[in-house]
């Protein structure tokens, strides 16, 4: 049970460091995050759309994220999502935390990160 | 390829879940990209249409998380805590202009309403500043002060001016001011410059320049002592004279031209710039005030304008108290002083700074102008205060929302007076483009003579004046709405349906807020009305006036003759010029005359005879003295009281005859003027030489009085005497006025007027030639002008009233319709719903009304003057105003009372 609440919460917690990092490159739309996710995993990090958008709109209320529809010629009106400035923000401090917390599971348990 | 949304929603919808619109369509993109890359892959349709089924029963299994919710309201900046005052201002400029862009309407009617208001303010400030605040062109000129005589409290024959006797006077023996300086006018043809040209010129005396402190453009001004009658003449020429008619050239000094062909030496050109007493005048020539005492004793009066330049430290009391000293002690006038101030007497000299001197005659009108749009503006203002608070009302859950997180008192204040500050500044600018064009058409609007038109103009001054009033009335209208704010309640607010409860129409503080406003406006729109009115009814009065001739039909012009014509040669042009004009179709009447109403009153003359009453008595007689034609009563139609008009009989060969007018016989000839002879001998100011010089004349008729100038002045006495019995020679130089009474439009009599002049002295022009009723009109442009800018502002006030009184209606029925719905279904009939808009209506209307009528009563004071034939408290006026302010209520309540019966009891019960 305790499992499965950590897993969750370190999904959950993965999943938007992973989001804003892609945003803060360019702004891009749900299919793309969710696609990029899995290339650039080489697909180890199987990443469950159904939690993509949950995520994504959970990131827009707290403000992190800039959604909007565009429309271009000859493609489908798509909602492109950008970082905000408070975005930008929460991806440093996150980096920073996984950053300590990488080098504290060497420490502990002897796992490396790249 | 299958419709995603369509199988999303479906599916969404067959599990029991819902799901917004947005992610329906956001999924949708998703699903049909996840299927494009499939068959891209090579996957086949019905595979790829599986797989991507697959996700969308995933999504639905998360659907519960798949809401997008609206942003946390910390992304809105809180309100800068009285921190940095301006933090936030863009932000609310933006909301501000964007709300506005959303109602187009209001922002139409506010701005326009505001463009109105401000336009004519701005306006009349033009001409307030320009006429009556901007300092004159000169030098220090505040220590130039205008210098009148009086003698027992008579004015000279010309308004405003002093006699010789004093001037000279005062300006031999002076401490108080540095100089003094005289100057007539006059007009002269000018020739030796291009074709003859009437023009209007200046004859100066050299002090008046240092006065002024000016200096030429070329040349020189004039040296002391200059100007003396038997000097040679020496003119200044005005920078527009010197262009048009020597095109400007720098050796122009010394050149010869003109002036009734007496010649004039060019001594220097003026600055541009420079305009003395106004803009008509063409050219200043030398001019020396002749001395009390002439050659061989004789008693010299002449009466001219003057001004003079406080020295440093006095002030304009003390100048007066030494000129009246001064004058008191100068050489007695004798009769010429009677002939030209109507009294001998206590002279007293007054010293009025210039600026206040020059604009006296229009200072209160302009003021009382100003008052009259100061009141339009103010209602102007609170019309869009109103509509503010209308939006305010409606904007109540806004204002609460903002409230609630977090806004400020101030911010909502601050965001409401910039709302307004955009609809005041786009006010002001339309105002000032207003302006701008009015100002373009005011030397048209206003009447010739009005004083320092000129110095109108959209300056520094102005402009700010109206950007200060633009702020003002967008800081009034938003502190308004923004005052209501105040005590807006949450939950209150966002609970309410925006449907007042019944009965409560009235009750809330905006409801009573706008009803104040509007009684006010109604306020407004009735003194300016009855002002209006007054003013319209004073100026019919002015038109319909007894002036004691008859002015329809009558065309007058004058012929300018040149000094040196003869005397004789000029009876002879006349006399052949009346025997070709009466033999005209269409001339009933023609003659001429030294003097006509409205034109030139003739001359003046003084001497003393016997009282007809006590023949031992000796009186004192002064009058207005005139030489006419015979034909001349009937022409103007004067009124005969007793006896007979000069007739053609009146020759030199038969006993001098004169008509009086009913002042002169009932002031100096008792209750049997006829008769009575008036002696030739003796003493006498203002020459009336008879051919036969030994015999009295004999008063012959009496006529009605004429009004010389305007009607409200003192009636004045008037002798008229017949041209053929009078020695050409002691006429001296005039300017006859020619008069012909026609049966049809006169104006269509000028060319046949000025051909028949041509025909008999090719060598002369008419001048002035016009029509007696054009005379007449024009004597009264300024009461016209006066009444017609009050009726304006009275228009837009009561419009301005009207369309808020309907906007109040309007709102008020929209707000009370559960009200009338319930009425309704309790059994009113429409005209008990009609009856309940009209009484609130008539309730606003009758206070306004009732508290406009008091202030008109009271104000009206200040119109008294303006007023001619008409009681300030003209029971008429104060009748018919209200009722057209009602008539006004009545229309403006038309359309919200048919909304109001139009009611449908059962929908506003069931919106309720």
């Amino acid at each position: 049970m305790v499992t499965s609440l950590l897993e969750r919460e370190l999904k959950r917690g993965s999943t938007e460091v992973l989001i804003l990092a892609l945003l803060d490159e360019r702004q891009r739309h749900g299919y793309e995050i969710s696609q990029l996710i899995e290339e650039r995993s080489n697909g180890t990090i199987t990443f469950h759309t159904a939690s993509l958008y949950p995520t994504l709109y959970r990131l827009e209320e707290k403000g992190l994220v800039d959604g909007r529809w565009v429309e271009r010629a000859g493609q489908r009106r798509r909602r492109y999502y950008r970082l905000t400035r408070a975005g930008r923000k929460a991806l440093a401090k996150q980096r920073s935390t996984w950053d300590t917390f990488f080098l504290a599971l060497d420490r502990v348990a002897g796992v490396r990160h790249a | 390829m299958p419709d995603w949304k369509q199988r999303l929603y479906r599916t969404f919808e067959a599990n029991g879940q819902a799901c917004d619109v947005d992610v329906l369509e956001e999924l949708s993109t998703h699903a049909a990209a996840a299927y494009d890359t499939l068959r891209a892959q090579g996957r086949d349709a019905s595979e790829a249409e599986r797989r991507v089924d697959d996700l969308i029963d995933v999504w639905v299994r998360e659907a519960a998380d798949l809401h997008r919710r609206p942003k946390r309201a910390s992304s809105i900046p809180p309100p800068a805590a009285g921190g940095v005052p301006l933090a936030g201002l863009m932000q609310d400029l933006r909301y501000g202009l964007r709300l506005l862009g959303r109602q187009p309407g209001f922002a139409a009617v506010a701005i326009l309403t505001m463009a109105l208001g401000m336009g004519a303010t701005t306006m009349l400030f033009t001409v307030v500043y320009g006429v009556l605040l901007k300092p004159l062109p000169w030098a220090d000129a505040d220590r130039l002060v205008r210098v009148t005589e009086t003698r027992q409290g008579r004015t000279g024959r010309v308004l405003g001016t002093v006699s010789n006797g004093t001037f000279l006077a005062w300006r031999d023996h002076r401490s108080t001011i540095e100089d003094l300086g005289g100057w007539l006018t006059q007009t002269a043809t000018l020739t030796g410059a291009g074709d003859p040209v009437r023009v209007a010129i200046i004859p100066t005396t050299p002090s008046l320049f240092p006065i002024l402190r000016v200096r030429p453009l070329i040349g020189r001004l004039f040296n002391e002592g200059e100007g003396a009658r038997d000097q040679p003449g020496l003119v200044i020429l005005s920078y527009g004279l010197w262009q048009e008619r020597f095109g400007g050239r720098s050796e122009i000094v010394g050149h010869l031209i003109q002036f009734d062909d007496k010649p004039y030496s060019i001594v220097g050109v003026m600055p541009r710039e420079f305009a003395f007493p106004d803009r008509e005048t063409r050219a200043w020539t030398a001019w020396s005030v002749p001395p009390v005492t002439g050659k061989g004793g004789v008693l010299v009066g002449v009466i001219f304008r003057a001004m003079a330049r406080l020295r440093d430290g006095t002030t304009p009391a003390q100048a007066a108290a030494e000129a009246t000293s001064r004058a008191r002690s100068a050489p007695d006038m004798g009769l010429a002083a009677r002939a030209l101030f109507g009294a001998v007497g206590a002279i007293d000299v007054s010293a009025v700074p210039e600026l206040q001197a020059i604009t006296a005659d229009v200072r209160p009108a302009i003021l009382v102008l100003l008052a009259g749009v100061a009141l339009l503006l103010i209602t102007a203002t609170a019309n869009v205060a109103s509509l503010q608070l209308t939006g305010a009302t409606t904007r109540r859950r806004e204002m609460a929302v903002r409230a609630a997180i977090g806004a400020g008192q101030r911010r909502i204040v601050r965001q409401l007076v910039i709302e307004n500050a955009i609809v005041g500044l786009c006010g002001g600018a339309a105002a000032v483009a207003l302006a701008a064009g009015l100002q373009r058409l005011l030397p048209s609007l206003l009447p010739a003579g009005f004083p320092r038109l000129d110095a109108v103009a959209l300056d520094m001054p102005v402009l700010s004046f109206a950007a200060a009033v633009s702020v003002l009335a967008s800081v009034a209208c938003g502190l308004l709405p923004g005052w209501h704010t105040r005590r807006v309640n949450l939950v209150e607010t966002l609970s309410e349906n925006g449907v007042a409860p019944i009965g409560g129409a009235m009750r809330s503080p905006i409801a009573r807020t706008r009803t104040l406003i509007m009684a006010g406006q109604v306020a407004i729109a009735c003194m300016l009305l009855v002002g209006a009115a007054l003013l319209t009814r004073s100026f019919v009065s002015l038109i319909r006036a007894d002036r004691g001739y008859d002015p329809v039909n009558v065309l007058t012009g004058r012929l300018p003759l040149p000094p040196a014509y003869p005397a004789e040669r000029r009876s002879q042009l006349l006399e052949a010029l009346l025997d070709r004009l009466r033999v005209v179709p269409g001339v009933t009447h023609a003659a001429y005359s030294t003097g006509l109403p409205l034109v030139s009153s003739g001359g003046f003359s003084a001497f003393n005879m016997r009282s007809p009453r006590n023949p031992d008595a000796e009186i004192e007689v002064q009058a207005i003295q005139r030489f006419v034609s015979p034909d001349y009563f009937p022409a103007m139609r004067l009124r005969l009281v007793a006896g007979r008009t000069l007739s053609d009989a009146d020759t030199a060969a038969t006993p001098p005859a004169i008509v009086v007018n009913r002042t002169f016989a009932r002031q100096y000839l008792g209750d049997h003027p006829l008769g009575f002879h008036i002696p030739q001998r003796g003493p006498r100011a203002g020459g009336l030489r008879f051919t036969d010089e030994h015999a009295d004349c004999e008063v012959v008729g009496v006529v009605d009085d004429m009004r010389q100038d305007s009607v409200d002045a003192p009636l004045q006495p008037e002798m008229f005497a017949p041209f053929k019995q009078i020695v050409p020679a002691s006429i001296g130089n005039f300017d006859p006025i020619l008069v012909i009474r026609t049966t049809a439009d006169p104006t269509t009599y000028v060319s046949i007027l000025r051909g028949l002049v041509h025909e008999q002295a090719p060598a002369l022009a008419l001048d002035s030639v016009t029509t007696m009723e054009d005379r007449v009109m024009t004597s009264l442009a300024k009461p016209r002008l006066y009444a017609v800018v009050l009726v304006w502002f009275a228009v837009f006030a009561v419009l301005i009233a009207g369309v808020g009184l309907f906007g109040v209606l309007s709102f008020s029925v929209a707000q009370r319709t559960r009200e009338i719905g319930v009425r309704s279904a309790l059994g009113a009939q429409v005209h008990d719903i009609v009856a309940l808009v009209l009484r609130q209506a008539l309730w606003i209307v009758g206070i306004g009304v009732l508290f406009g009528l008091a202030a008109a009563l009271a104000g009206v004071r200040l119109l008294s003057t303006f007023l001619y034939g008409v009681s300030p408290h003209d029971p008429l006026t104060f009748i018919v105003v209200p009722i057209v302010i009602v008539a006004v209520a009545v229309i403006a309540c038309l359309v919200p009372a048919r909304r109001a019966a139009k009611v449908d009891p059962l929908a506003a019960l069931r919106a309720g």
